[in-house]
């Protein structure tokens, strides 16, 4: 009687919770479906049966009257996100090995004293770092350019994959580099051969928390950019006029979300291997 | 396959005391060693400024001729199993014990083969396909121990207390396999434990440790017999060695004023103080009528052993205890005892200045 009461109990909990997570996507989905009298007639649900279904939200998006193109910044927002993060990635891997597992010494400055200042980077707000950010550019050229924003976009994700990484390293024992080297290898094949695979999960963690992070920043975006290196989330915001065009934004936000559940689903089975960490006892 | 000289190796941590003093040792080419001692005595420090673990704070090692005091570890082809299993979790079994020889860069075929004749030692053999880290415990310090011993060419194989983790009727069967394999590879072998019988059935010869130095160093019967130390005699033997305050008198040597050995052969100018007389349990036996110089014992406890019988006594003020064969009964009250004259091991200070008197 009990485990059944507690199953029920259990699955109750769990359908509230879907329907307050998959709601909002089915009225984002049902609205980029309406028009102007669709949306203000009150909530409907069904198409053809409630409300006549227009594609008009979804060509505003791709060239259509009083719309965007979405798809110069969509390939832009692909391009930056991606590279900052695959680059932050692999420096912030390498970082945070080479803090978990050497001593390093800069005049004063221990290990913790260098990883705080990595992540240091992330306390302060980021409209600090605009005008700084705005004059290196300007310095540099780099201004409204994918690759300004790529070297930007590196500064901001650094610090979180050094931050997910080194606590993933912390947690593999020493014992399994010592290992791998008295098995044969040398420092750089023990990160390689054995660290690096054992490391799967955490490198996807700290990926998808740059690719979210990058994905959908829009300050820096906004303010480092002009016309040519636009970036999705400032595209988005060219769609607001005087009256809020509900139907072109619930597409917009479909069409942003998209890559994220994306790559959550094919990542969902590394995530859920459990602790690999754990190579002891 | 390699001699392993220490010379003037010590290690301290950081500004502590030393875990390791300063000391000189060969080991012998294809011998086994046991390093004996309890926890924290420098057991697992001495193994690790051997793999290069640890770097020693002082002092040189040699394997063979050639000083690899800074080589890394990567550079001295030596295998080591810790005390927990270290296994590659990412990896299945099988690459977990090809692991070292890819390293090496062998021939394809002959890591199969080698891997497949170390998982049969090791009853591996149906879980070479799996993921490692699905295993049990024990199964994965299997892989540890099969990842030592999958080299044939290393200059020494270091284990520290492998058996920890491993259930009881599996250790006894394991540790005989493990002696084969490195006596077949003529392995040299250093052993940790704080297991005496461990140590006293693999080794050929037994290092006992105490406080970061090596008391002693001798066979299983040497330890027993002459233990350098009374820590050695307390530390070799289950139960273990009888140590008793004693005094030199008219009679020899007495305890407690009855004599144990009279008009014996002793040293010449032994101290008046500080001087104990030790026996083993097993030297240590009820008196006969017609014995003489047998001291007076009250029974405490007896411990039926299976084989053996421990009866416990109290001789005055001191303790000790007898290991006594099943056939003979067990005092019930009072006893008398006789210890074996050539037996005695006499004792300045807690260094040993004879044995048998």
């Amino acid at each position: 009687m009990m485990p059944k009461l507690y199953g029920l109990l259990k699955y109750s909990v769990i359908l509230l919770w879907s329907a307050f997570v998959v709601a909002p996507f089915l009225w984002a989905l049902t609205t980029s479906f309406k028009t102007a009298n669709g949306v203000t007639g009150g909530p409907t649900y069904i198409p053809w049966l409630q409300y006549e279904p227009s594609l008009t939200g979804w060509r505003s998006l791709f060239g259509g009257a009083g719309g965007i193109d979405i798809v110069k910044p969509y390939l832009n927002s692909i391009v930056v996100t991606g590279s900052a993060s695959a680059i932050s990635l692999v420096l912030g891997t390498l970082a945070a090995y080479g803090l978990s597992r050497f001593d390093y010494r800069v005049g004063p400055a221990k290990n913790a004293d260098v990883l705080f200042f990595f992540i240091s980077q992330r306390i302060m707000p980021p409209i600090v770092l605009a005008i700084p950010f705005f004059l290196m550019l300007q310095f540099l050229g780099l201004l409204d350019s994918l690759l300004g924003l790529i070297l930007v976009y590196i500064a901001l994700l650094l610090p979180i994959a050094v931050w997910v990484m080194i606590d993933f390293f912390n947690n593999i024992p020493r014992q399994i580099d010592e290992m791998a080297m008295l098995d044969g290898c040398t420092p750089f094949g023990a990160f390689f051969r054995v660290i690096l695979p054992n490391s799967l999960p955490g490198i996807i963690v700290a990926g998808l928390f740059c690719i979210i992070f990058g994905w959908n920043d829009f300050f820096f975006a906004f303010t480092l950019t002009f016309t040519d290196a636009q970036l999705l989330p400032v595209a988005v915001v060219a769609l607001n006029s005087s009256v809020t065009p509900w139907w072109s934004l619930s597409a917009s936000a479909l069409i942003s979300v998209a890559p994220l559940v994306l790559i959550a689903f094919l990542v969902e089975r590394f995530l859920s291997r459990g602790n690999l960490a754990g190579a002891i006892r | 396959m390699a001699r392993i000289t220490l010379e003037r190796v010590g290690h301290r941590y950081g500004h502590a005391p030393y875990a390791l003093e300063p000391f000189d040792m060969v080991l012998e080419d294809g011998r086994s060693y046991a390093l004996l001692g309890p926890s924290g005595c420098g057991k697992t420090t001495m193994l690790n400024i051997i793999s290069g673990v640890v770097r020693p704070s002082e002092g040189r090692i040699l394997l063979d001729d050639r000083d690899v005091t800074v080589v890394p570890i990567s550079g001295r082809n030596v295998a080591q199993v810790f005390q927990f299993p270290v296994i590659y979790q990412s990896k299945s079994v099988y690459e977990n014990l090809a692991f070292p020889l890819r390293c090496r860069r062998w021939p394809i075929a002959r890591i199969k083969a080698r891997v497949a004749e170390i998982a049969d030692l090791l009853d591996l053999s149906g879980r070479l396909g799996k993921p490692a880290w699905q295993l049990t415990v024990d199964e994965k310090q299997l892989i540890s121990l099969g990842r030592g011993l999958v080299r044939d060419d290393v200059a020494a194989l270091l284990m520290d207390e492998p058996l920890t983790v491993i259930d009881p009727q599996m250790k006894f069967q394991l540790r005989r396999k493990l002696k084969a394999v490195s006596q077949k590879a003529r392995h040299t072998v250093i052993y940790v434990t704080h297991d005496q019988n461990e140590a006293m059935t693999f080794a050929d010869e037994i290092l006992v440790m105490s406080a970061g130095k090596v008391v002693q160093r001798g066979t299983p019967q040497e330890l027993f017999e002459r233990p350098r130390t009374t820590y050695v005699g307390y530390f070799i033997g289950s139960p273990s060695m009888n140590v008793f305050d004693a005094e030199i008198g008219a009679g020899g040597v007495m305890i407690g004023g009855t004599p144990i050995a009279p008009g014996g052969a002793l040293p010449s100018g032994l101290p008046t103080s500080g001087l104990r007389v030790g026996i083993r349990p097993e030297y240590a036996s009820l008196a006969q009528p017609e014995d003489s110089d047998t001291l007076a014992a009250t029974v405490v406890g007896v411990q039926d052993h299976g084989s053996v019988r421990i009866v416990e006594v109290a001789i005055g003020t001191a303790r000790a205890r007898l290991k006594l064969g099943r056939d003979i009964a067990p005092p019930s009250a009072q006893a008398r005892i006789r210890l074996r004259r050539d037996k005695l091991c006499l004792f300045v200070d807690d260094h040993l200045i004879a044995a048998g008197i």
